[in-house]
């Protein structure tokens, strides 16, 4: 049928053309989710290299490639970078496609950007780990991988922002606002960071300010833009309830906008005093940020928890909720200067970290992509059994991840701040919590094979559901509905 | 509603307000400070540009990422201002009584035996201002005195540094290291602390043998185990136990090794500035003063 | 087989969700963030050091700081010499250590025209500059110094202080006041030239 025919009033969207705009996502989603689950794998195969050395510092003490320097910030970037942001940008543009109830535009150029995005990231971990690393925390990817990065994301953009063009519902919704600021935002910090700091570097602690700029604008304002507008969207969806409050989630817009970009600048830098104190005050405000969606989410649900049509998908995106209001609380915390000098230079902020772009992020794309994948292909999740026991791992690893690190970083902090207690008495004290990670990191890896698996599974369904291979341009393949093998 | 256009300009307003304070104000402001002699009451240049290996061995610092467990910067709680007599003069008695006159805390109970063992700390902590209504009075009794400025904090107290960091110190750094993390010690004074060359690399390659309980991992890569041929080189490590190479074998470093070990010594946080004032004449006596428990 | 995760009720939510929902913001939330925005503006104030880039935690402001500067025994004066002297004024030619450089400029350590008990005649040195060959601890330097006019009759009296008074350089004679210095600007207004020792020594200190 005529997507047209689906006036910005109607509200019985045909069947068909819902399925027109899943197949059509089908390339680009599948290059991103897929190589975001193997680039989840590596990240932590790496994490664990890294986890191991707390227990036995000799451990292939030997090769430079795997000393902890590098494998550490391999890791990282392999989340942020591999995993993340593509998976944030997939999900974006389904959510964009399915509500504006249009096709993706030209999707396999998508695809092709998201290929470039993998080569990019690809280039860039062996970078880290051959020593290229910038040597600036989560913008440790080098000048050449970060080239291609900024290609790929703008070509994938540029798709984005066309396939919203192209919108037939002409009324913006929540979700969109924050995809389309967010959209934005990322070769905007990305060029800006990597131009002052790695092509033309400006002089000096300049350069950790920037980086603390950066590193802020994409934990904070990048991935809670994108996370939200995920949470928001999937909420709805999963409720069969519209959003409580437009106004609200336009008080969260602007508040990220406005108070999560000033947020970076910690307590204890050697700058001038103005800008931890600025920072501080921005960081506060993001309570507003906090409050408003609490609020939003809660009175969404309301007392229909546990109602979702589908639960699996709606309890990561109920734990990412949570995850994100602990670890933003966290991050107020963090800014005051009373309790900054407890947690500075800890665990505690590794743990915050880790909640936010794990707890918060990860999970909440983990339940998209479950949600979005069986749809996309067409086609029942072969196993949901397998996608719970993926979500009671990454609970349960996050878990045993963020508490250690938080309760270890506070007691460091404690005693860090006793110039008495030895600093080898500080280090050991907190080296038992570190070693309990290794337990959440191992489950973490298991949850990400079942991710891939999961995947693998829907992808080899799809592929003897039919003749033709995966990777099809699904504008010129759309398949009648229900057509089955 | 349509409103792409109004979300696009959001974005905009949103990000380049903090581009503005964030990225170009701190560069109008602190980002084109070169080397200088505003070190307090000396004409000496600060900070000292690194010589060629040291540079070299930032690199190494950098592409190991030692970042990720060492920071490289001091905070600083308070300053405390102390008055120390160094010279009584020929009129004790004036003194003492010109110091109670002056009303800074010093009285009749505490002055007795104030002259001696000078130089002696006879204010602790005053305010500034009674540390130099202070010094005057004990000046005009005929009497010598200096106030010191003594910066105070845990990182001071551990020896990590002696004030504060600025941004001042960091002029010739790229990238700067500053670190979020303290999985190790800090490292901003090293060069100062820890000046010898051969323990660091003995501690880069078995940082066991010299710090027991370290988690630091061994960086066997910056070295080279190779045969002795005829005179054991001069640059081999002392190495015994488990690290110790095969017999007719030596450890030498590498010239990576050589270069981050430069490096590691070329940190030095301790130059008096305007913005993180300090008295240098009085390192002893701050050093005995923040070695007492905190307050 | 199985259905595609259940079209019917996508396509219901797709829709829903587009009408917006527009429950209002609640009073007390504006109420709180004006609160807090108070509070940043408090914060800000009695930490921000107001954008000064000398100021860093823990000052407050750049009095603070400049209040902290180290100063020797309350002698203003000698401190403001200090300063002057490394502007570098002084420090450039006679360097920081005062020791000067051998054969072209003189030593101000122990140097015996700085320790004269009466400073008139360093203080004509010091305004005017001087020409042509001077004796010094027994070494005869032969070069020219520039007059020192432009400076206020504060900041010579301060600079000569600081000379004078220099115990790490071993010298120990008297302060230098400005009203000195204005005493003996005052006499060689109608003397434009640097002055030469020969000159020099024919003058009583004391004027």
């Amino acid at each position: 049928m005529n997507p047209s025919s689906c006036s910005s009033s109607s509200t019985v969207a045909n069947d068909s053309l819902i399925r027109e705009i899943d197949a059509s996502a089908r390339p680009p989603l599948f290059v991103l989710f897929f190589s975001g689950a193997i680039w989840l794998v590596i990240s932590s195969i790496l994490g664990l290299i890294a986890s191991i050395k707390f227990h036995s510092p000799d451990f292939l003490a030997n090769c430079a490639w795997l000393t902890y320097g590098r494998v550490y910030p391999a890791a990282t970037n392999a989340l942020l970078y591999g995993f993340a942001i593509p998976a944030g940008l997939g999900v974006g543009l389904w959510i964009i496609a399915r509500l504006g109830q249009t096709r993706v535009v030209q999707p396999w150029i998508i695809a092709f950007g998201a290929k470039i995005w993998n080569l990019g990231v690809l280039v860039g971990v062996f970078g880290i780990l051959n020593g290229d690393s910038t040597g600036f925390e989560s913008l440790e990817m080098p000048k050449y991988a970060a080239i291609l990065l900024f290609i790929a994301y703008t070509i994938i953009g540029i798709w984005t922002l066309l396939t919203l063009h192209a919108r037939q519902e002409k009324t913006l919704t929540a979700p969109q606002w924050f995809l389309l600021a967010a959209l934005f935002w990322f070769p905007w910090i990305f060029s800006t960071a990597h131009l002052l700091l790695t092509v033309w570097p400006v002089r000096g602690v300049t350069q950790s300010i920037i980086a603390w700029w950066f590193a802020a604008n994409l934990k904070f304002v990048w991935f809670g833009l994108v996370g939200l507008a995920a949470s928001f969207y999937f909420i709805s969806q999963l409720m069969n309830r519209a959003l409580h409050s437009q106004y609200l989630a336009l008080f969260t817009f602007w508040t990220i906008l406005l108070f999560a970009t000033w947020s970076g600048i910690p307590h204890s830098a050697p700058v001038p005093a103005w800008m931890p104190a600025i920072s501080t005050v921005a960081t506060v405000l993001t309570l507003i940020t906090i409050l408003t969606v609490m609020m939003n989410v809660y009175r969404t649900v309301g007392r229909g928890c546990g109602q979702a049509a589908n639960p699996a998908p709606g309890k990561f995106i109920a734990f990412g909720v949570m995850a994100f209001v602990v670890s933003w609380a966290m991050h107020v915390l963090n800014a005051l200067p009373e309790l900054a000098i407890f947690t500075q230079f800890t665990w505690f902020n590794v743990a915050q970290n880790h909640l936010n772009v794990y707890g918060f992020f990860a999970m909440t794309m983990f339940g998209a992509i479950y949600y979005i994948m069986p749809r996309v292909m067409d086609m029942e999740c072969p196993c949901w059994g397998r996608v719970k026991a993926h979500y009671w791992l990454a609970l349960l690893g996050i878990i045993l991840i963020a508490v250690p690190l938080a309760v270890g970083g506070i007691i460091q902090g404690f005693k860090l701040n006793h110039p008495q207690v030895a600093f080898v008495e500080v280090m050991k004290s907190s080296l038992n919590f570190l070693r309990a990670t290794s337990l959440g990191e191992v489950l973490l890896l298991v949850g990400h094979l079942l991710l891939l698996a999961n995947l693998i599974g829907l992808a080899v369904r799809y592929a003897r559901s039919r003749v033709t291979p995966v990777f099809v341009d699904a504008m010129t393949e759309i398949k009648p509905a229900g057509v089955k093998s | 509603m349509n409103y792409g256009a109004l979300i696009f300009l959001a974005a905009f307003i949103g990000i380049s307000a903090s581009w503005f304070g964030f990225v170009l104000t701190p560069q109008i402001q602190i980002g084109r400070e070169t080397q200088a002699t505003n070190t307090v009451n000396t004409a000496e240049l600060y900070p000292i540009a690194r010589p060629g290996q040291a540079n070299e061995g930032a690199e190494v610092y950098r592409a190991n990422g030692c970042v990720y467990c060492h920071s490289q910067q001091i905070g600083q709680s308070g300053t405390e201002v102390n008055v120390v007599l160094s010279e009584i003069g020929t009129n004790p008695v004036a003194v003492v009584e010109a110091l109670i006159n002056a009303k800074v805390g010093v009285t009749n109970a505490n002055a007795t035996g104030l002259s001696a063992g000078l130089p002696k700390t006879i204010l602790r902590n005053v305010s500034i201002g009674n540390a130099k209504k202070a010094s005057k009075a004990v000046r005009d009794a005929g009497a010598e005195s200096r106030v010191d400025v003594v910066p105070v904090g845990v990182d001071i107290e551990r020896g990590w540094g002696k004030r504060h960091s600025v941004a001042q110190d960091y002029i010739y750094d790229h990238p700067v290291m500053l670190g979020s993390q303290r999985i190790g010690p800090d490292l901003a004074n090293v060069g100062v602390r820890l000046p010898d060359a051969k323990w660091q690399l003995l501690h880069l390659y078995a940082p066991r043998t010299v710090v027991p309980e370290s988690i630091m991992p061994s960086y066997k890569f910056l070295f080279e185990q190779r045969k002795i041929n005829g005179q054991p080189s001069p640059d081999a490590l002392p190495l015994e136990g488990d690290y110790a190479p095969p017999a007719g074998y030596e450890v030498v470093p590498r010239a990576e090794a050589k270069a981050l070990v430069a490096y590691l010594l070329s940190l030095h946080a301790g130059a008096p500035l305007y913005e993180a004032p300090l008295s240098v004449a009085s390192a002893p006596a701050a050093t005995a003063a923040t070695n007492s428990p905190a307050k | 087989m199985s259905s595609p995760a259940n079209p019917t009720e996508t396509t219901a939510a797709d829709s829903r969700e587009s009408q917006a929902r527009g429950a209002a913001v609640p009073i007390w939330l504006i109420v709180f963030m004006f609160l807090i925005l108070y509070w940043g503006a408090l914060y800000f104030d009695s930490n921000g050091g107001w954008f000064s880039a000398k100021v860093y935690a823990p000052y407050h402001s750049v009095e603070e700081v400049q209040g902290l500067q180290p100063v020797s025994g309350g002698n203003e004066m000698f401190e403001l010499g200090k300063a002057v002297y490394n502007r570098p004024t002084c420090a450039a030619c006679h360097q920081a250590s005062g020791k000067g450089t051998p054969g072209q400029f003189p030593p101000l350590t122990g140097s015996e025209w700085v320790n004269e008990e009466h400073p008139g005649r360093v203080i004509r040195i010091v305004l005017n500059g001087l020409q042509g060959p001077i004796t010094v601890e027994g070494q005869t330097y032969n070069n020219a110094m520039v007059p020192w006019n432009s400076l206020s009759d504060e900041e010579i009296a301060a600079v000569i202080t600081y000379v004078r008074q220099n115990k790490e350089w071993g010298n120990h004679a008297s302060a230098v006041t400005p009203a000195q210095v204005k005493a003996v600007r005052e006499k060689i207004k109608d003397h434009p030239l640097a002055f030469t020792a020969e000159e020099l020594l024919k003058i009583s200190p004391e004027e």
